[in-house]
């Protein structure tokens, strides 16, 4: 902006006085009015539905222009990103990252990890926290974490009113209440993008209609995250609605029927629910992946709608590791880069009703993931620790939040030393 | 196998029993293991230790590194680089070392050593970590001989604005309680003399940290303007003067270490200088940290030295380290990719390299923490047909 203005500024005067002599200038300058040129990348802007070698232009933060030839010189700043993918920066849609001191809590406790430890090098710009936190706790969770990170940190508001913070305040039904819920999430409606219900034990429907009753009232998705023991799958399924978010949707433990039964066929129940809207996030975490699941599943076209890692304490280090870690694993499973590009941007963006984000269009804040595909022999665990192998692996080369470059793997952006 | 203390650099097969090391032989039996890996073309060392970290995280959002958002939770960073011993470089001091180890140390699967801050407050901040009237070293030899003997393995003396008093109450406890001071020796205007703290002020044994950084109105370099290693540089690593990496966000120039290992000068003990401002920069972690000085030359066995055995002897604890039978089972298995890389210094500028360390497997008191490719897990499909 600032070197646009100057130009004008400049080519008045140029216009007016001394013409011959700075005409030139209007030039120079005008070849500063990008900050950040990302070159010869192989763009995946699924919802532009560009697939092609594009350049992209930065200027303040924003992305400005997305084109076959953007000449170097226009721009401060030029990185070469030949043979290397350019897509938005990637939306992690489920992880705990309400981290505190608190011993044995996800809520303001060391259960949840900080977003900016794992997000940038993995090509995440944008996190949700999966109702780590409810209405009571929200606001020190904003002060705490989220104002405080690089990384945009949005949140779906648990409907347990102290949100996960252990038994038996999480199972307290008189604790969840839908206004609370929906005053505190209207309040903080830039950042909640909707409800979650989970981690509750008991028969009482009462939770989880609380958590929608609260979801219509703010005409936002319901996130479910099982644990709900009580509540069958087809039953659970059956309450949501078109849009609402199921997650861990290829676990396979005792307390909720997998979606693939024992045949290995999904279970027709559940692709009504999928063809009446339902989305299927992955959910990866420490329990709620499983190859048994996901492989058949995906086989018989309940491919995941989200990646979501379900990042915290003991998933960090297990199967799951990094939301580019699963998007490999879905590479190796069949998916293709493309399909892969939109479930980690365009549709989680979508799914909660976040359109300004997840795509690179002229004016969209620039977050912006460079991904190499490594090829070789690797392997993927799943929640049971068993092995997938594959032959490529997605790797952040560099990682862009509001223009600004917030990881750089092996210095695609920096000059020699000398 | 790398083992620089038991002097082993070839193929060896190593088995484990109860966390610890059972046996370092050429042709052990599989059958007589519950569990097999094959690690056929990497490298095997001892758990990797980082001797420089800031690890004292918590939820005091207007504190600096003590209980503050700028540590970070060990776990978070260390197995994925095949680190296991990680040593907090004086977060705490001995007035909130109790919090810091009841918070993190107690609840991390990372073994987490510490140096005690000569500040009784730690690094809660730049001004408190002026106050001389709370560098105590006798409060903070207590601390560490009498209580926590097995985790407090010295002292740390940072950021401190005025002359040698900081370094020398530190050096005070450190002799009162027989452990080494590690110095962060800058932040004066003009400089102090690092020839009058190596050989005047810190003993042999005492560590001096970010080693490359170039901050010249701040703090002395040991390269000099025209790119030479300062004569004294070398006479105190022959004094027993430890030189630590220490990159951090701010301490690690090409233009000081490309020079300095040209010249010969290699330092003591490689480290992160972990913390949020690092995490994302340059230096993004220990394998990252260790690669460079394998692009830069050293060989890969110096540099497995450098952030195995050479740390766990600096800190005084040489049952870490090493791959002796009957030690705990902290073991790394690394994979030297080949490839074009690039390494960035706080700086922002490159050296391109051809080789990256990869952390494949990390092994704590004998329990797999970290695989990054499955090489420990069996195929899903085989494990569903048992069923």
């Amino acid at each position: 902006m600032l070197s646009r203005k100057l130009s004008i500024a400049v080519g008045v005067i140029a216009g007016t006085a001394l013409f011959g002599f700075l005409v030139f200038l209007p030039v120079i300058l005008q070849g500063q009015q990008y900050d950040l040129l990302i070159k010869n990348g192989h763009v995946i802007d699924p919802k532009n539905n560009i697939d092609t070698i594009k350049d992209v232009a930065v200027g303040n933060g924003k992305i400005v222009k997305l084109d076959n030839d953007i000449p170097a010189s226009q721009s401060k700043k030029t990185i070469d990103a030949t043979g290397l993918y350019v897509v938005p920066g990637l939306i992690d849609i489920h992880t705990h990252v309400f981290v505190g001191s608190k011993a044995d809590k996800f809520a303001d406790g060391i259960y949840s990890v900080s977003p900016d430890d794992f997000s940038f090098k993995s090509g995440v710009t944008t996190v949700v926290d999966a109702g780590t936190s409810g209405w009571r706790n929200f606001p020190l969770f904003k002060e705490q974490v989220i104002d405080k990170s690089q990384t945009r940190v949005l949140a779906f508001l648990n409907i347990a009113g102290s949100g996960m913070s252990g038994k038996p305040m999480q199972e307290d039904v008189n604790d969840m209440n839908a206004d609370s819920a929906a005053f505190v999430a209207e309040k903080y409606n830039d950042i909640i993008v909707g409800i979650k219900i989970g981690h509750y034990e008991g028969p009482d429907r009462a939770p989880f209609n609380k958590a929608l009753d609260a979801g219509k009232k703010l005409n936002r998705p319901l996130f479910v995250e099982c644990h709900l023991p009580q509540y069958s799958l087809e039953d659970q399924l059956q309450m949501m609605r078109p849009g609402d978010i199921i997650t861990h949707s290829y676990e396979q433990v005792s307390e909720r029927m997998p979606v693939v039964d024992e045949q290995g066929k999904v279970r027709p129940f559940v692709l009504m629910a999928q063809k009446k809207g339902v989305l299927f996030d992955v959910g990866h975490g420490g329990a709620g992946f499983w190859f048994s699941q996901a492989v058949p599943a995906f086989q018989q076209g309940l491919a995941p709608n989200s990646f979501g890692s379900d990042l915290h304490r003991f998933s960090m280090n297990a199967g799951m590791k990094s939301m580019l870690n699963i998007m490999s694993k879905y590479m190796a499973i069949g998916m293709s880069m493309e399909d892969v590009v939109t479930r980690a941007t365009w549709n989680p963006a979508r799914s909660i009703k976040r359109e300004d984000l997840g795509n690179l269009s002229e004016g969209a804040v620039a977050d912006i993931a460079v991904l190499s595909v490594q090829k070789g022999k690797f392997g993927f665990i799943d929640a049971g620790g068993n092995k997938l192998e594959g032959n490529k692996k997605l790797e952040a080369e560099l990682t862009v939040r509001a223009g600004k470059i917030v990881w750089d793997l092996n210095g695609l952006a920096a000059q020699p030393w000398k | 196998m790398i083992d620089p203390k038991n002097k082993i650099d070839e193929q060896m097969d190593v088995a484990i029993t109860n966390g610890k090391i059972f046996q370092v032989a050429k042709n052990i039996s599989p059958h007589q293991a519950k569990k097999l890996i094959d690690v056929t073309g990497l490298y095997v060392t001892p758990g990797i230790i980082d001797m420089h970290v800031h690890a004292f995280n918590g939820t005091d959002v207007d504190a600096y590194i003590a209980n503050g958002l700028t540590s970070l939770p060990p776990d978070a960073f260390t197995f994925r680089a095949g680190v296991t011993t990680v040593v907090d470089a004086g977060s705490s001091g001995w007035r909130n070392f109790r919090l810091f180890k009841k918070q993190t140390i107690d609840r991390s699967q990372t073994r987490v050593l510490a140096l005690l801050n000569i500040v009784g407050n730690g690094m809660v901040g730049r001004y408190e970590e002026q106050d001389t009237t709370d560098m105590n070293p006798q409060q903070v030899a207590y601390m560490i001989k009498r209580l926590f003997p097995d985790i407090i393995v010295g002292i740390k003396a940072a950021h401190y604005w005025g002359d040698f008093t900081q370094v020398d109450r530190a050096v005070q406890a450190g002799n009162l309680a027989n452990v080494p001071v590690m110095v962060d020796f800058g932040e004066h205007q003009p400089p102090n003399s690092i020839e009058a703290l190596f050989m005047q002020h810190l003993r042999p044994g005492d560590i001096f940290t970010h080693t490359f950084s170039y901050g010249p109105t701040v703090r002395e370099t040991v390269v000099d303007d025209s790119g030479k290693v300062k004569p004294f540089v070398f006479q105190a690593q022959k004094r027993g003067i430890i030189f630590d990496v220490g990159h951090g966000g701010g301490a690690f120039s090409w233009r000081q270490a490309v020079p300095a290992m040209q010249q010969g000068f290699q330092p003591n003990v490689i480290s992160t200088d972990l913390h949020a401002e690092s995490m994302n920069s340059g230096m993004k972690d220990m394998t990252n940290v260790m690669s460079k000085f394998l692009n830069m030359g050293m060989t890969l066995q110096d540099v497995i030295l450098r952030s195995t055995w050479n740390p766990a002897n600096v800190i005084k604890r040489a049952d870490l380290g090493n791959l002796s039978v009957g030690s705990e089972a902290d073991i790394a298995v690394f994979n030297l990719r080949k490839g074009d890389f690039g390494f960035l210094d706080v700086r922002k500028t490159k050296l391109k390299g051809i080789q990256k360390l990869e952390a494949e497997l990390t092994l704590r008191a004998g329990k797999i923490v970290w695989d990054l490719n499955g090489i420990s897990a069996p195929l899903w499909e085989e494990e569903l047909q048992k069923k």
